[in-house]
C-alpha cells in the first residue's frame, strides 16, 4: 500500500492547442480558445461562445493518424485517442507496456454528439447509411473501449462518469489501482467534445455566460463550455526504478467526496471541496501549509465559486496559497477538466509558472482571497492541487507534486 | 485480492423483471415475456419514497432509489459510508426526452429536469443527498464492466479501511431507444422468442432486460450476511476459449481451490449463438464437472446484468437452495459453500466472481 505512483507521460488536447507544446505556448501567452463556434452545427453558435477546437473530425482523424477502414470514431473518441496517443510516446511506452496498461477513461455524453446528429436515421431501422456506425454511441463506456482496441490497450478497463468531477476520479482510481498491487501501470484521463445536448442542457440550467468567463469575480454569470481530451500515464514506484524511467511528476495524495448538499449546487460553505481537499492532504502527507498553488475547479458560475473560495478560505485559513482558475482558457471541459488540469499543473511545476486566472478583476464581498491575475515566472512550485468538483455532489482533488 | 481483508455481502435490495425485491421467496413464480424486452416488476414506492419526492423522479432514480433503500433496511444500516454505482446507459429515457424536445423545438425552452436527471452520477447523488453520506461517491459507466469496476473499488476501499460499509449498486433501464440500436447491432434478437427458449435459439442477440440492485459490503459479518466475496477479476477481450480457461484456471489457483470445489456456477451465457461460444466451450472444459445455474433468460441481458448474477450466487448460498428456474443439468450437492459466476457482455467484457458461504 506504501507504493508511491509516478507520472512518466502525458498527452493533452484543448481550444488552446492540439498538444503539449501548444498547450503551455498559450498558457504562457494568455491565449484563450473561446469564442464563435465554428464546427458543431447549432442555433447557438453566436449566442453562445465557447472554447472549441478548431478542427473538424476529418482533419482530427488525421491527427489521430487513423486509416480510411477505422470508422466508429466519435468526436469524444478521437480527442482522447489524439491524447492518449501523445501520453503513450511521451512516457515512451513500448507495444507490451501498453498492451499491459489499465485504461481509466471519463466522459460524460461519450458519443452523444453523433447520437444527437443521426438521432432520428438512427431510429428508423429502414435507414441505412453511414450514420449506423455511430449506433451505440449513446453508451459512455463505448469511447473507452474504442480508443484501447485501437491503442492496443488489453488489461484492465473501466469508464468513469461522475459529471464535472469525471477525470480526477479516473486519475485518484488508477493510483489506487497500482498502490494495491492490481496493475502496475494505468493510463487516466478523459475526453469530452462539446454536442449540442451539453450546450442546452448547461444553458437550460441558466449557468452559461455568453460572454467570456470570469471566474471568482464578483460579475461572474456562469461559465463557458470547452472539449478536449489528456491522459496521464501512472506508473508504480517499483516499476519506475526498476526500468530507469523518469518521473514527470509524482500523484501524491487525493481526495473524493460528496457534498451532499443539492443534486446540482455545492453547498455555500463548501463542505464537499473542504473534505475532498483535506482528504488529498492527508493521503499524500502534507499539511496545508506545504501546497504551493491549487489549479481551482473555478468554472465562474455563481455557486461553485463561493463554495470553492469559501472552501478554501476555510481550510488554509490566512495562509492561502497562490490559486487560479484556467477554465477561461479552455472553457469546463467537463469529464475532461480534471484530466487537463492536471496537465496544467504538471506544466506549471515544470515550467516554475504559475498560469493567470484570466478576466479577474473584482473580488467577490464573501471572500478575502483572490486568483492570481498576471503569469507569475520563476516560482518554484513542490505541491499543486486540482480540484475537480460536479453535480450530485461530486468533489474531487487530487495532490500532484514535482518530480 | 490476496490480502488477509474479507469481504462480506451484508444486505442487498433487488429490483428485476422477477418478484426479486422482499426476499421472502427465491424464484418460485416465474414471470415470462414474449416480447423480447424483459422489464422490472416494482414494488410501491410509496413504502420507500416520499410522496413530495417521488413526483419528482423519473422511473428509473425511483427503482434504483427503491432498490438502495431496500439494501440499506436488510443491512440494519441508517446510511453507508461510501456510494459506488454502476450503468451501462444510464438514464437514456431521460436523455432521449431532453434530445427529443432540443431536436424538435429548435434548441429552445428545454426542460432542465430531463438534462439534470440524465447524467449518469444521478442516482449517486440522490443516494448521498437522503442519506446525507458525504463520504466515498464513485460512477461507473464502462459497458459490461461497469459493475465489476464498482466492486473492485468497494473492496479497494475496505481494504484500505475495513470498518466500513460500502453501498455498492447497479441500474440499467430497457430504453426503447437501445433497443433499437441494439437491433443495428446485434445486440438482441429480431425474432420474437418465449424469454424462457433463450437458451433454445441459434441466432445472433439476447433479450433486452433492466434492473437495479444494491449490496451493502463491509469488512466484518453480521446477522444479516448473505455470504462472503471471496475474489473478483475482469478480463478484457479474450481472443479465445483456452485463453478464457487458463486465466479462469489461474484465478482458481490464486484463490487455492480447483473446479473441482466450486458447487455451482454461474454461467453468463445470453442465448447469442456467436457471443456464448467462449462460455459454451468452458463449460465444455474446465467446468464440465461443475453444476451449472443460467439467469439471462430471468434478467434479460444488460450491462450491469451481473449484480442481478451477484444477488442470485449470494441468494444460493443463503438459503442453501437452487431454484428449479436457474438450474441446467447435474445434480447440487447438498451443501453449497461455493460459487463461481463467470459473467460475459458482447464476448468483450469477461469476469469471475467467486463467492463463499
Amino acid at each position: 500500500m506504501s507504493q508511491r505512483v509516478f507520472i512518466t507521460g502525458y498527452g493533452i488536447i484543448t481550444s488552446i492547442g492540439t498538444n503539449r507544446t501548444e498547450n503551455l505556448k498559450s498558457l504562457i501567452d494568455g491565449t484563450s480558445g473561446f469564442g464563435e463556434l465554428e464546427v458543431l452545427d447549432t442555433v447557438h453558435r453566436k449566442s453562445l461562445p465557447s472554447c472549441e477546437i478548431k478542427h473538424d473530425d476529418r482533419q482530427l482523424r488525421d491527427l489521430a493518424g487513423l486509416k480510411k477502414n477505422e470508422t466508429g470514431f466519435t468526436r469524444t473518441s478521437l480527442l482522447g485517442l489524439i491524447a492518449l496517443q501523445e501520453a503513450i510516446r511521451s512516457a515512451g511506452l513500448s507495444k507490451e507496456e501498453v498492451n499491459t496498461s489499465g485504461l481509466l477513461s471519463a466522459t460524460t455524453t461519450g458519443g452523444i454528439r453523433e447520437f444527437e446528429k443521426y438521432f432520428y436515421d438512427l431510429l428508423d431501422l429502414q435507414q441505412q447509411g453511414s450514420f449506423i456506425q455511430f449506433s451505440d454511441t449513446a453508451n459512455p463506456g463505448e469511447h473507452g473501449e474504442r480508443i484501447a482496441d485501437h491503442a492496443g490497450i488489453g488489461n484492465y478497463i473501466g469508464t468513469i462518469s461522475t459529471a464535472c468531477s469525471s477525470s480526477a476520479n479516473a486519475i485518484m482510481q488508477g493510483a489506487r489501482l497500482i498502490r494495491h498491487r492490481k496493475l502496475d501501470r494505468v493510463i487516466c484521463g478523459g475526453a469530452e467534445a462539446l454536442s449540442k445536448f451539453t450546450i442546452n442542457g448547461f444553458n437550460s440550467l441558466m449557468i452559461v455566460d455568453p460572454g467570456h468567463c470570469r471566474p471568482f469575480d464578483v460579475s461572474r454569470a456562469g461559465l463557458n463550455l470547452g472539449e478536449g481530451a489528456a491522459y496521464l500515464v501512472l506508473e508504480s514506484e517499483e516499476v519506475v526504478a526498476r526500468d530507469g524511467k523518469t518521473a514527470l511528476g509524482e500523484l501524491k495524495g487525493y481526495g473524493n467526496a460528496n457534498d451532499a448538499f443539492h443534486q446540482t449546487a455545492s453547498s455555500p460553505e463548501g463542505t464537499g471541496a473542504i473534505r475532498a481537499m483535506q482528504l488529498a492532504l492527508e493521503s499524500g502527507k502534507i499539511t496545508p501549509d506545504a501546497v504551493d498553488y491549487i489549479n481551482a475547479h473555478g468554472t465562474a458560475t455563481e455557486n461553485n465559486d463561493l463554495s470553492e473560495g469559501m472552501g478554501i478560505q476555510t481550510l488554509f485559513h490566512e495562509r492561502v496559497p497562490l490559486f487560479s482558475s484556467t477554465k477561461p482558457f479552455t472553457g469546463h471541459t467537463l469529464a475532461a477538466a480534471g484530466s487537463i488540469e492536471a496537465v496544467f499543473s504538471l506544466l506549471a511545476m515544470e515550467n516554475q509558472m504559475v498560469w493567470p486566472n484570466l478576466n479577474f478583476n473584482n473580488r467577490m464581498p464573501e471572500l478575502s482571497i483572490s486568483p492570481v491575475r498576471k503569469l507569475l515566472v520563476n516560482t518554484p512550485l513542490k505541491n499543486v492541487l486540482s480540484n475537480s468538483f460536479g453535480f450530485g455532489g461530486n468533489t474531487s482533488s487530487l495532490l500532484l507534486a514535482s518530480a | 485480492m490476496v490480502g488477509q481483508q474479507k469481504y462480506y455481502i451484508n444486505g442487498i435490495g433487488i429490483i428485476s423483471p422477477q418478484r426479486t425485491f422482499g426476499h421472502a421467496e427465491f424464484l418460485t413464480h416465474i414471470n415470462v415475456y414474449d416480447k423480447n424486452v424483459l422489464n422490472a416488476v416494482t414494488p410501491d414506492f410509496k413504502a420507500f419514497i416520499n410522496p413530495v419526492q417521488l413526483r419528482r423522479l423519473s422511473r428509473m432514480l425511483r427503482i434504483g432509489m427503491t432498490a438502495s433503500i431496500m439494501c440499506l433496511r436488510d443491512a440494519r444500516i441508517q446510511a453507508p459510508d461510501g456510494i459506488i454505482t454502476a450503468t451501462g446507459y444510464g438514464f437514456l429515457e431521460e436523455t432521449e426526452k431532453f434530445l427529443r424536445e432540443m431536436l424538435d423545438r429548435g434548441e429552445k425552452q428545454l426542460t432542465p429536469t430531463f438534462f439534470m436527471q440524465g447524467t449518469y452520477n444521478a442516482l449517486a447523488g440522490l443516494i448521498a443527498l437522503s442519506t446525507k453520506c458525504t463520504g466515498y461517491n464513485n460512477t461507473y459507466v464502462s459497458k459490461g464492466f461497469a459493475f465489476e469496476n464498482a466492486l473492485d473499488d468497494a473492496l479497494m476501499q475496505l481494504e484500505e479501511k475495513p470498518d466500513q460499509n460500502i453501498l455498492v449498486g447497479s441500474y440499467d433501464e430497457a430504453a426503447a431507444v437501445q433497443h433499437v440500436s441494439g437491433l443495428r447491432e446485434k445486440h438482441y434478437k429480431s425474432e420474437h422468442i418465449n424469454s424462457l427458449d433463450l437458451f433454445k435459439t441459434q441466432t445472433r442477440g439476447s433479450l433486452q432486460g433492466e434492473g437495479s440492485a444494491f449490496f451493502d459490503i463491509s469488512g466484518s459479518e453480521t446477522t444479516s450476511t448473505w455470504c462472503r466475496i471471496q475474489d473478483l477479476e475482469i478480463v478484457y477481450a479474450p481472443t479465445h476459449d483456452i485463453k478464457l480457461a487458463s486465466l479462469l484456471s489461474a484465478f482458481l489457483e490464486k484463490n487455492n481451490i480447483t473446479p473441482r470445489d466450486v458447487d455451482v456456477w454461474v454461467n453468463g451465457v445470453s442465448g447469442d449463438v456467436l457471443n456464448d461460444s467462449l462460455l459454451s466451450s468452458l463449460k465444455n472444459s474446465l467446468l464440465q464437472q461443475v453444476p451449472e445455474v443460467r439467469f439471462k433468460h430471468l434478467s434479460g441481458e444488460y450491462c450491469t446484468a451481473s449484480s442481478f448474477a451477484l444477488w442470485l450466487g449470494a441468494s444460493i448460498l443463503k438459503k442453501q437452495m437452487v431454484p428449479e428456474a436457474v438450474a441446467f443439468g447435474s445434480p447440487f450437492p447438498e451443501h453449497l459453500n461455493t460459487v463461481l459466476i463467470v459473467n460475459q457482455y458482447m464476448n468483450k467484457n469477461y469476469s469471475f466472481i467467486l463467492l463463499k458461504k
